[in-house]
Formats: C-alpha cells, structure tokens, sequence
C-alpha cells in the first residue's frame, strides 16, 4: 500500500493534465486543416505539382497538431522529442539511400 | 534505492517506464510504415500516370469523412485520459466508448469502400486486376496493403480500449495507475497520425 501512495505523489507531480479545451481547440484545426487539403486537391488542381507539396506539408503541421497536444509531446521529456529527431533521421537516411539506390541503376 | 519490490508482485507500477517502452514501440511502428510510405515514393514516382489514373477509383468524400471520424476518436481517448487524470470515470469510459464507437464507423465507410472495389474486381489476383497495366496494379496493392495494415491496427487499437475500459470498471486502472490508458491512447494516436499521411497519398494525389 505503501507503494500506491508514492505513486499517487509522482503522479500529482510530474503529470500535465490538458484541459478539454485544448484537446477540442486542437480537434477543430485538425478538422480545419483536412477540409482544406481536400478542398485544394478537388478545386485547386491547377497548382500542378504543387499540390502534392501542399497536401504534405498540410498532413505534416496535423502530424504534428496530433503529436504535440493529443499526444502530449509537448509537455513530455525533451528525450522523446529528440527520439522523433533520431526515428526522422533514420527515415531520411533510407529515404537517401533508396534515391541512390534508384538513380545509379 | 528507497524501495524494493519483487518482480510481478503486482506493486512494481511506474508509469515512467510504460510510457517509456510504450513510445519506443511506436517508433518502430513509424518505421514499420515509413518502409511502405518509401515503396509507395518510388513506385509512384516511376508510373506517376497510373498512380492519377487508379487514384480517381477512389471516392475521395468517403476517405475525408473517415479521416474526420479517426480525428474525432483521437480527441475523445485524448479527453477520456483528462477525465480519469481528473477522477471521473464515469466521463473517462463513455468517452472510451465513444473511442470504439468511432473505430466502428471507420471500419463500416472501410468495409463499403473496400467492398465497391471488390465488386470491381480491383483486388490483387481478381480479373479486372490482372488486366489493368503494371503501375495500376502496383497503385492497388499497395492501397489494399497499406490500409489493410492500418485497418488491423484500427481493429487492435479497439480492442485494446476495450481491455482497458474493463480495468477502469474494476479498478484496476485509476487516477493513480493511468498508464495502461495513456498506453491504449498513444497507440490509437498512432492509428490516426498514420491515416494523417494515407489519406492525401491515396486520395487526393490529382
């Protein structure tokens, strides 16, 4: 028992507790945000290749809407934010890595 | 060391850790799915004419309600996990509830969707497949794979809010003993950052 309350204490202490404001103010841009990349793809086609572009950088600022507030990254460790860093590099390296992969055949 | 406890004794809970191991998981998920994300690159930047020409099968209203139906569930476990933080199980559950009444959804606009193109005969090895040209046929495997994967870790993520939902009924998940929610939560967040980059790939790539 002696244990439960320790816990109760580390609880108290290090957990940030969003408020349900946050949580449906991040809910309303998120939805935002999916209405305009649907709108720029099906009305705006004429951007060219920039509409892939947009439709990326779009589904990456929900990405991150959804890690940082949904997720609570935010108000995480600063470890795990450097882990995405290291996940994002990994990514990049094989992404590099198929690129060459791809061109010098 | 100001404590000891034997292990699997039951009194060895520390939320640091679970959320710890619970992130490293899903960073091999990220992995896991950024694999298939470079697949789907190449492949479509080698046929990008048949990439556009197979995307218009798609139905681009389906895929945008189920994005905002995954959205809405990811705010709801979001809040379930603010409302047990606060005490109140009650709210907690039912927004739980709602969580799987979402997955639900998705999985129905999923089954109808998937159901047309069956129909269609656009499954990989049916006839109308084996006759469209090389880089439609890449285009539909890869839909089929990479939202069929999603589509299981939308059916675990259910379940996994349903297990939990039980523990907070008995007790065994509280205020002070959050994690497995935070847990169940962080994997359906994943469910829903992962759709964040299907659905433009797939749907809207005109």
């Amino acid at each position: 028992m002696d244990n439960k309350e320790k816990n109760a204490g580390q609880t108290a202490e290090h957990e940030h507790i969003s408020s349900y404001a946050e949580h449906f103010g991040t809910w309303i841009a998120l939805c935002v945000l999916t209405l305009m990349t649907v709108f720029i793809s099906v009305f705006g086609a004429d951007l060219g290749s920039l509409t892939v572009a947009t439709a990326m950088l779009i589904a990456t600022v929900k990405a991150l809407a959804v890690a940082l507030y949904f997720m609570h990254l935010k108000y995480e460790p600063k470890i795990y934010r450097a882990w995405i860093i290291v996940v994002m590099a990994l990514f990049v390296f094989f992404l590099t890595m198929v690129i060459i992969d791809y061109i010098t055949r | 060391m100001d404590h000891f406890v034997l292990p699997n004794s039951g009194h060895n809970f520390d939320a640091k850790s679970s959320k710890m191991g619970m992130w490293l998981f899903l960073y091999t998920e990220l992995l896991l799915f950024g694999g298939l994300f470079l697949v789907y690159m190449l492949y479509r930047y080698a046929n990008q004419d048949a990439f556009l020409l197979a995307s218009f099968e798609l139905n681009v209203w389906m895929g945008t309600i189920n994005t905002l139906v995954l959205l809405t569930s990811s705010m709801t476990i979001a809040m379930s996990i603010t409302a047990l933080q606060k005490g109140n199980n009650k709210l907690a559950i039912n927004l739980a509830w709602a969580t799987i009444f979402a997955a639900l959804v998705f999985l129905v606009i999923k089954y109808f969707e998937w159901g047309a193109k069956f129909d269609h005969g656009y499954f990989p090895g049916m006839d109308h497949y084996n006759e469209l040209p090389h880089g439609e046929r890449l285009y539909f495997y890869l839909y089929f794979f990479m939202t069929g994967l999603h589509g299981l870790h939308v059916i675990v993520g259910g379940i996994f809010i349903a297990v939990v939902i039980k523990r907070i009924k008995s007790g065994r998940v509280n205020k002070n003993r959050i994690s497995l929610l935070e847990n169940s939560g962080l994997y359906w967040h994943l469910v829903d950052l992962i759709w964040i980059y299907l659905f433009p790939l797939f749907y809207l790539i005109h």
